[in-house]
């Protein structure tokens, strides 16, 4: 069963802490559709990010495919984003506004998936790799500050970066499973 | 007779950062050929681009670093010693990450395939010389003293980036 299966069938049984998991899951997600694919900013993108929040609530029930929560909820932002825009009568012409938002939330998606599978890698991989391509730090600064000869930091960030790989391939062959047909239930205002 | 201004010298700092750049990109290239043969050549050219990608930013940092401390000691400026310092910290990064650069070469240099080996090897010749150049100018910078942790630093990349070079240049002989 996948986290986000998980995630689901927890939230409909009720459990305490499955919504503030549900949510930490997918604020960040949410909150980057809302301002970097419809730049809604302030207080218009935290209100849309509540309202996302508040109709993944109401409406998780209809969801039919656990397993394409995060698709789902990406419908649900959009939708929720276009009604507020709308409602503040931008003069911009709603289509111009949805130009790029696929290739936006496409970016975001794979962020998310590469996300996702590094918290499946083992501490030191994820450690290795963080500091390599997150914080730009040295081989030898690696290498002191983890206590590990800096002559192997490079081959272990190969071999991080191909554990990483097989399970971004194997989250890739889930998700083909989980296309066709319309895996993703009610979304509708 | 133009009117246009000159182009701003650039510097050391800014001719080692792109070097080791471009050796990076080298290395990065050689790595995806020997894909078929070698499982970790795509993180090793993943890495390989990283450094570019850093070292491309370091090099334009350089630049306007070197030239505001040109502004400053031409202008007898209070700023001079902070922008003396801008201009040591950037070489000291250029020379570590070529130093970084010189050692994916001769990882990739050991595993590659035969009829690239020499140009993994030729690019981790460029990054140790990237790296030996930049140490150098930290070692220049007016605010390094010789027992600056810093200096050490930059000539260890130095160092490290040379052994990497010469491992390269030996690998398949």
């Amino acid at each position: 069963m996948s986290r986000d299966e998980e995630l689901v069938e927890r939230c409909l049984a009720g459990e305490r802490d499955a919504w503030d998991d549900l949510v930490l899951a997918y604020s960040r997600y949410v909150y980057a559709i809302c301002s970097q694919g419809y730049r809604l900013q302030g207080a218009d993108a935290e209100d849309a990010f509540q309202d996302v929040f508040l109709r993944v609530y109401d409406r998780l029930g209809t969801l039919r495919d656990p397993a394409a929560l995060r698709p789902w909820i990406a419908q649900l932002t959009r939708r929720v984003c276009l009604d507020r825009l709308a409602a503040g009568k931008r003069e911009e012409p709603l289509e111009l506004e949805d130009t790029g938002i696929d290739s936006t939330i496409e970016e975001l998606d794979e962020a998310f998936a590469v996300r996702e599978a590094l918290t499946e890698l083992s501490a030191e991989c994820q450690e290795v790799l963080d500091r390599f391509f997150g914080r730009d730090e040295s081989y030898r600064t690696i290498g002191e500050e983890l206590g590990i000869p800096s002559g192997t930091i490079a081959s272990r960030i190969s071999r991080c970066l191909a554990r990483l790989r097989e399970r971004l391939t194997a989250g890739d062959a889930t998700a083909g499973r989980n296309e066709g047909g319309s895996p993703s239930g009610e979304v509708g205002t | 007779m133009s009117n246009t201004p000159p182009d701003p010298i650039r510097g050391a700092g800014f001719a080692a950062g792109r070097t080791a750049a471009s050796a990076a990109r080298l290395v990065a290239d050689v790595a995806r050929l020997s894909g078929d043969s070698w499982t970790g050549a795509t993180g090793a050219a993943a890495q390989a681009n990283t450094l570019a990608d850093r070292l491309e930013t370091l090099a334009e940092a350089d630049a306007d670093a070197f030239a505001a401390a040109l502004a400053a000691l031409g202008e007898k400026s209070a700023e001079l010693e902070k922008r003396m310092e801008w201009a040591a910290a950037v070489p000291l990064e250029i020379a570590e990450a070529a130093a970084d650069v010189a050692h994916t070469a001769a990882l990739v240099a050991e595993r590659c395939d035969g009829l690239v080996r020499a140009d993994a090897a030729g690019a981790a010749a460029l990054a140790a010389g990237a790296a030996l150049a930049a140490a150098q100018l930290v070692r220049a910078n007016l605010t390094v003293a010789t027992d600056d942790p810093r200096l050490a630093r930059a000539l260890r990349a130095a160092d490290d980036a040379r052994y990497s070079a010469s491992r390269a240049l030996d690998s398949g002989v």
